[in-house]
Order: C-alpha cells, then structure tokens, then sequence
C-alpha cells in the first residue's frame, strides 16, 4: 500500500473519527451549516416526533447515531433517531435553549442555571460542571421603544445560548456574564476567558487558530485559541435611541479566510478572517439577521427577521444572487444538504428551498401553528400583529412575543442526517421528517 | 378558551337602557323631534358583546347612527385590544342585515370587517380579521356614542411658509421640510418631506395650531412633529418622532 493511499484512508477515517461531523452547532467548527447526503426535495411524512416539557430552541446534533439535545424543560435529551425513543436525559437548573456539542464520548452544553456541562454521551452522567459568573437576557432602557422608557427590560427575542464549539481539546461557549470561556474539555479547568462589554449569545466559530464571535456590545471579536489573546475586533452598528438596531445574536460562519456574520443593526458583514477589515457589507434596512449565514459553493445563504426575506447571496462580493419571500421572521439558520436548504420559520413551518433559486420545495406546519389559537397569525400564515401586539405598556409586548413564539415556532437550526431532517418547535417536540 | 364576560351583565344593563330608551324616545315625541337613533332605526345605537375568536374572546362595543344625511357613521371599541372609538367605513344597512369594516391607515388600528343580521334585539354574525373568522354577538345597550376623528384647525398667518431643519437617525442626517398652508375651509394642511437615503414624502392627516404648539401628524407612517413657534427667533423649535424613536428638531423659515 503507498503512502498516498495510507494517507487517504486515514483522513477518510480521522474526519469522523474526529467526532465533529454533525456534532455540533452548525456542523463544523467553522460553523458553514452544510450537511453531508441530500435532503429531500419532497416532503413524505412525519416520521415520529418526541416530546418535551417545554419549547425545543436547540438545534439537534448527531453522534455515534443518537441525536442530542436541549430543551427549555431543563433537560438535556439523548433521543433513538430511527424509533424517537429516549435514551438518557439530564436535569439541569435551567432552560436549555443552546446547541451541545458532542465529541469523543462527551457531550457539551450551558444552561440558564449559569452553569456548563460536561456529560458522559452513552449515558448521560455529570462528568463535570463549571459555573459562570451567571446567566442573564440581553436587556436595555425601554428596548425596542417599550415604555417606560427609563425602565430596563429584558429583550424577548434574546432566545438562544451560545453553543460550544470543540477545538484541540478545548470547549470554547459565549455566556450572558460578557464573557467568552475556554475550558478543558477533560477536567473542566478554565484555561482563559476573554471579557466582551455585553451578553455572549452568540455561537463562536474557529477556524485557523481563532475564535470568532460577537457580543451584544456591538463588537465583533477574533481571539487567539490558545492564549484568549485578542487578535482584533470590529465595531457593528449602535442604537442609543432605542437599542434595536444593535448587537451580534447572529453566530459567524467562516470559510477562505472570511468571517461572515449577521447583525441585529441589519448587515451582514464580511470580514476578512486575518485583519478583521470589512470587506463587504449587505444591508436588510433595519432587519435583524440573527440568522447564522450557511456557507457553500461560493454562495451565502441567510434569512432576516422583520423583512422575512430569504437571501442567496455572493460570497465574494456580497451581491445579491436570489430572493424569496417567506411568511414570518426567521431566526433559524440556513441548513444546506445537497441541493436543499432548510429553514425554520417563527410561524410554526419548516421550510425546503432549492439552492439555486431560493424557491420553496415544500413546507411543513406543525399542528400547533395550524390551530392557531387566540389568531395569532393570520389566514396565510403571516404574523397577526394588530391582535398581538396592541399595547406599548407593562408586560403586553413581552406577552405578545411570548404568544407568538408558542405558535411552535421554529428557532432550531435543522438537522439533516441520511435524508432524515430533524429540528425543534416551541410546541415541545422534536421532529424527524422525511 | 376564555370565558364570555359579558352573561350576566349585558341583559341588566341593556334592561335598563331599553327602559331609559322608552323614555328618551317618549319624550322626544312630546317635544316633536325624533332624531335619537336608538329605537328609531333598529340598527342606529350602542352594541355591546363580544367576538369569539377561538382563544381569545374580545369585548366588542359598536356605535351606529344615521347623520343628517341619513349616511351611516360608526365607530368600534375593542378595550382588550387597545382599541377605542375605530372609525367605521362602507356600512351598509339593508333590510335586516348590516355590514361595515374598520377604517384604518397602514400600522395603525386593525382591519376588520363585520357582517351582522339583526334578531331578536340581538346583531349576531361573522367578524373577519386577517382572512379569520369568528361569530360575533352584540345587544343594544343605549344610544350611539360615535365619535368624530379629530380635525385640523387653522393656523396663524406667521406660520404659514416653508420650513426647513435636520435631525440625525442611527448616525445619519435627514433634511426636513415642511410647507404649512391654510386651506379655503380655513383649515391647515402641510406637506412635509423627509430625506435620507430617499425622498419621503409624508402623508398628513392632521395639523393642530394650539396657541404657539404645533403638532403634524402622519399616522400611516407613524411620524409626528410637534414643536413650539418662536416668534424671536423666528423658529419652531420641538421633536419629530416616529413611533417610540424621539430626536430634537428645529425648524426654520426657508430664507
């Protein structure tokens, strides 16, 4: 055997073997959001649903065949994926609205409880914890133009937690205490953190020795793996009037040696990986993209919020490739197998568009999203606003996003494994469709 | 689902109304008038119930009356939705049945429409919002209460003219104009233009001289100025805000 077809087999073998593949948030450390096989460009059936206590925001992962993850109940889920049955759960202190990773037998995830876990993957057993210095919304003086505006108030579309991503040993994850953190993964031991001026709820990416993420303080930080040694930052937009249009909920994604990032103040930026310098920015006139961008064939894919636009793009340049309308804000990001990209909607619909043209393949709602109780969405699926959100005062906006989200909305990034697509709903399912 | 809230307290109430309905229409014959639509015209008064959307029943108040013209006006009130005295549009009565919509701007209020058959002292029928419907169901509850949109007063001669100012949004500058006239009815109108990335040109619906205090308002797009007139300075000095978003503007007469 030469040496050349050793070394093949080899990386054919180490790349799985590696326990990244579909492991983790958005895939890969890098976080392109493109998924080996196909996925189907006809929807057959609901292939069985497990349910939880409360909203599924986790994106699921797979490994060594079982599917894993969070739930807003607390729990942490490792689910049969050809049956739908449970195999372990665990109990934390808090919702669980964060993607695990899950590498060499160990599973990785936060919790609102302000803690991060270790469990062994085949059984579900503590391996260790580690505490932050506490978990907390995003929250500012009368956000989104909510009165009183001198009060300080949590923002209700703040849904995620950061999800880890595993590199050379080490579990890195963004936390509500500013803070982005670089533990262990065998012992749990803090090996740095690097402080931001905000909430860390985005998903940080690596890629050729750094981490990249943003902050809700309006940066966004590359940072060296191995000494948390800042390498640069970039400076997003700001909103003092009423802190809507600022902040990097958006996770990054990172391919030939650019970082791409959606933003609350409504770009999508291209930065380049080594210097942080901007290289091209694409504007959505004042719609959130907290999307994570899906990277593949020299194309971006992402969706905005209040626009409800999904966007190809180029990825070289930034120009616009195609456009689709959707129904309702999107904050699930772009899953790319094959020719399909798969996206979930607030509305309760999960949807398949084709690559290529950006238009719809087939949709499915989720039961939940098709009674549509208290109306809260409109005949054609759309956002019913006037009967939601008639109120500026006390608690009526937090309610009135609080019952839009209960639609089953669809935050979770699918997954697509053997053609099998599999994400979360806030009506407590997880969902296996084929 | 919610339960109705209405049961036991719209019979009493609509008991006592139709008695004090009695009267009122008893008198107004004695003195030879008979413009109270309440009992008049079987559709002309106060509707009160509720709409049952599925999860979310609402309280719902109907105001209905013939002006001099004999047209229809009317007005809803939805407290649960924040609702108060909606203008009615397109109200057709015929024979038993009525229909009417909501008459609202872009952003502001709640399209719906509404098509009732009159029976036995009750409206009932079909509420379609957003393309959903529910039934509804109301009972007369004492006379029409319709209230008249605010309206444009007149404005002083010295405000009259074109102003201009700048304010700053999310770190760039827009040019404001606005041109204040006084129409032949003797009432204001304005054209007021914003410019950014492009040229707005702004629909107002309603311009308010109170002493120095001018208010602009265009509630499609959710923009109001309202600032005080300086006489020295020869300036109107206030906010333009749009929404919850507030910025200090100052506008000057165009030399």
């Amino acid at each position: 055997m030469n040496n050349r077809l050793i070394t093949f087999l080899l990386l054919t073998i180490a790349v799985p073997g590696l326990g990244q593949a579909q492991s983790m948030f958005r895939n890969d450390p890098a976080h392109t959001g493109v998924y080996k096989g196909n996925a189907p460009r006809e929807f057959h059936r609901v292939k069985w649903r497990f349910v939880t206590g409360d909203w599924v925001v986790s994106s699921p992962v797979w490994a060594d065949n079982t599917l894993y993850f969070g739930g807003d109940d607390g729990n942490i889920y490792a689910v049969n994926p050809n049956t739908g049955q449970q195999v372990w759960k665990y109990s934390t202190g808090g919702p669980v609205p964060t993607t695990p990773a899950v590498i060499d037998g160990t599973l990785f995830a936060g919790s609102y409880d302000g803690k991060f876990y270790a469990l062994d993957s085949k059984t579900g057993q503590t391996k260790w914890k580690f505490a932050t210095e506490g978990e907390r919304r995003f929250e500012a003086k009368g956000i989104h133009g909510l009165q009183p505006k001198n009060q300080t108030i949590p923002d209700a579309y703040d849904v995620y937690l950061s999800s880890p991503v595993v590199v050379d040993k080490t579990v890195y994850f963004g936390s509500g205490d500013g803070n982005l953190y670089a533990l262990d993964v065998s012992s749990g031991d803090l090996k740095w953190k690097f402080k931001t001026g905000n909430v860390v709820h985005a998903s940080p990416a690596y890629a050729d020795g750094a981490i990249y993420f943003g902050s809700w303080d309006s940066y966004f930080y590359a940072v060296d793996a191995a000494t948390g040694k800042e390498r640069w930052r970039f400076h997003g937009g700001e909103d003092e009037l009423i802190h809507n249009q600022v902040g990097f909920q958006s996770s990054p994604a990172v391919a030939n040696g650019t970082v791409y990032t959606g933003c609350r103040d409504s770009n999508v930026y291209a930065l380049d990986a080594a210097t942080g310098k901007e290289k091209w920015r694409f504007n959505n006139e004042m719609s959130w993209v907290n999307a994570t961008p899906a990277v593949s064939q020299g194309k971006l894919f992402f969706a905005t919020s209040d626009s409800s636009l999904f966007h190809i793009i180029d990825a070289a340049n930034g120009k616009s490739v195609q456009k689709q309308q959707s129904k309702a804000y999107m904050f699930s990001s772009p899953a790319i197998a094959g020719d399909v990209a798969l996206i979930g909607v607030v509305n309760g619909t999960l949807e398949a568009r084709d690559i290529n043209s950006g238009e719809l393949l087939w949709d499915y709602q989720v039961e939940k999203s098709k009674r549509n109780e208290g109306w809260v969405l409109t005949a054609d699926r759309k956002f019913n606003f006037p009967l939601q959100f008639y109120s500026n005062w006390r608690e009526a906006p937090a309610a009135a996003t609080v019952r839009q989200f209960n639609i089953g909305a669809i935050f979770s990034s699918p997954l697509v494994v053997n053609s099998v697509v599999y994400f979360g709903s806030t009506d407590g399912y997880l969902y296996a469709v084929e | 689902m919610t339960k109705h809230r209405y049961p036991t307290s719209v019979p009493r109430f609509y008991r006592i109304n139709q008695l004090a309905g009695t009267l009122l229409i008893t008198v107004a014959g004695l003195f030879g008038f008979a413009e109270t639509s309440f009992g008049a015209e079987p559709f002309a008064g106060r509707w009160e119930g509720a709409v049952h959307i599925p999860a979310n029943e609402q309280i719902l108040v109907v105001d209905l009356s013939p002006d001099s013209n004999g047209a229809w006006t009317g007005t809803i009130t939805m407290p649960g939705l924040s609702l108060r005295a909606l203008p009615l549009k397109d109200i057709v009565v015929k024979g038993d049945e009525a229909t009417f919509a909501t008459k609202v701007v872009p952003g502001r209020g709640m399209e719906a429409t509404f098509k009732g058959r009159l029976s036995d002292g009750s409206l009932t029928g079909n509420f379609v919002q957003g393309g959903n419907t529910a039934p509804f169901e109301l009972k007369q509850a004492g006379p029409a209460q319709v209230e008249a949109p605010p309206r444009s007063t007149g404005l002083a001669k010295e405000l009259e003219g074109e102003w201009q100012g700048e304010f700053q949004l999310f770190g760039y500058p827009r040019k404001v104009t606005l041109k204040l006239t006084n129409n032949s009815d003797r009432r204001a109108a304005a054209e007021f233009v914003v410019v950014g990335k492009r040229v707005n040109n702004l629909p107002v619906d309603l311009v308010t001289q109170e002493g120095s205090l001018l208010t602009v308002h265009s509630h499609e797009t959710g923009i109001t100025f309202e600032g005080r007139f300086r006489k020295d300075g020869n300036e109107i000095r206030g906010m333009f805000s749009q929404g919850p978003v507030e910025m200090p503007l100052i506008l000057h007469r165009k030399s």
